[in-house]
């Protein structure tokens, strides 16, 4: 069990896993709450206030441009390496 | 031309006929969960994977590196060793892609080229830090955090849109699968296509046509994209039915979170250069994510066979590689040897597409 701790280079596997999950489960969050906004602008839009409007529209936009910022930033990363 | 240049060239065939399988293999899994959930044809799912398969193996060199330097010991590898290891390879890739079973490509790559190393130079031919801290230890951890970042992405995809109209909410993650997809095609070509790079660099390198150490030459980069992204095109129906509808039946917000999960573990572990399996880091997301809906909805039956054949994968390789160089010897140290035996594969490799084609499963 030693020889193995020693062989293998924890801190890089801990930042993948870290990134992995950082990512996997960040996009899906963000992406959820970009549904989440748009599904509630499009089936209420009628009578929503101007506020919610505004609000639901941004939270729409807000996910799916955070979505593709992290999907951006990732390819940054693995074509700088 | 001399007979070394021969054998190089068997070589660099033979890897890029992997790397061929490998696309025609693996790439399966990455388009299963797409097709599957109707975010995409089949056709269109496949195709999009072939071009995404193609530009990902220009991403990033790490992989390359890892399989060039930290597996075996160049100095004493030759051409004809790679050879016989990706000899093991292909036999244990096209004879689980035979009966259906989603094993690992990489997995039998490294295990076909530990192998015929071991048979033909012994444990000092084996870099067993490199294979144990970089192959197998990553290979064990990638698919549990798969699992892992499957399931809880799942749930927090249920938990923020679990109350809204089903209809849009579909609509909406179909959208997302056709991204998440893209990026699992992406993660599979910039893992996979490397591993092919690095295998045609050591034999480059044995070849004494490259400086030890140098990483690919462009024209290798581009042929393993090409091969990748060929096999890709080429489908593999049998595996999509096993990866898509008989592990579990998934929802749109499922096959996102899957394959979002699935590409965020590649693309991680392919910046730090660790040769992992698509196959297994799908499998496990995709169970990570149909166990935190509802254990009950993962076949863990299809799912043991698929651990059995993965647990087979790395010694099996290695055996066919080791009986493989075993055999070329027999020829001498020529090119007799490797010709007679690719000579053979291709023969045997065209029955099985044959007899396979004759019955043919539905997408």
């Amino acid at each position: 069990m030693s020889l193995v701790a020693q062989i293998v280079d924890w801190s890089a596997l801990g930042q993948t896993v870290i990134a992995a999950v950082l990512a996997g489960v960040g996009i899906a969050f963000a992406f959820s709450l970009g549904i989440l906004g748009a599904t509630r602008l499009s089936d209420s839009s009628r009578e929503l206030g101007l506020f919610a409007t505004v609000g639901y529209g941004t939270l729409a936009v807000a996910g799916m441009l955070a979505s593709v910022a992290a999907i951006v930033f990732g390819i940054i990363v693995m074509t700088s390496s | 031309m001399a007979e070394a240049d021969v054998i190089l060239v068997i070589v660099v065939g033979t890897a890029l006929a992997f790397d061929f399988t490998n696309g025609f293999h693996d790439t399966a899994n990455v388009v299963a969960t797409s097709i599957s959930t109707r975010a995409m044809s089949p056709r269109i799912a496949v195709t999009y994977a072939a071009i995404l398969n193609f530009a990902g193996a220009f991403i990033s060199l790490e992989v390359a590196a890892t399989v060039a330097k930290d597996v075996v010991v160049g100095d004493v590898i030759t051409p004809t060793i790679v050879f016989a290891g990706l000899i093991g390879a292909i036999a244990w890739n096209l004879a689980t892609w035979y009966f259906g079973l989603p094993s690992s490509s990489s997995h039998a790559l490294i295990g076909g080229v530990v192998g015929s190393a071991l048979a033909a130079v012994g444990t000092e031919a084996v870099l067993s830090d490199g294979v144990i801290g970089k192959v197998l230890v990553p290979a064990l951890i990638a698919p549990v955090v798969a699992f892992m970042v499957g399931g809880i992405a799942i749930v927090v995809c249920y938990r923020i849109v679990g109350r809204q109209r089903p209809g849009p909410v579909t609509r909406g993650f179909r959208l997302g699968q056709v991204v998440s997809g893209g990026m699992l095609a992406l993660a599979h070509g910039t893992n996979d296509a490397q591993k092919t790079m690095g295998v045609i660099a050591l034999a480059l390198i044995a070849n004494g046509s490259l400086e030890s150490g140098a990483d690919p030459p462009f024209w290798v980069i581009v042929s393993a994209a090409t091969a990748i992204a060929l096999g890709t095109y080429s489908g593999g129906w049998r595996i999509i039915k096993t990866m898509g509808t008989r592990i579990i039946k998934m929802d749109a917000a499922q096959g996102f979170s899957a394959q979002g999960a699935g590409s965020a573990v590649i693309l991680a572990s392919s910046h730090f250069g660790y040769p992992l399996s698509t196959t297994h880091v799908i499998s496990g997301a995709v169970m990570g994510a149909g166990a935190a809906k509802r254990v009950s909805a993962v076949r863990w039956g299809v799912a043991g066979n698929m651990i059995v054949a993965w647990i087979l994968t790395f010694p099996m390789a290695a055996a066919i590689g080791a009986l493989t160089y075993g055999v070329t010897q027999i020829f001498g140290d020529g090119a007799a040897g490797p010709v007679l035996i690719a000579t053979a594969g291709i023969i045997l490799s065209a029955l099985a597409f044959m007899r396979r084609a004759r019955t043919p499963v539905p997408a």
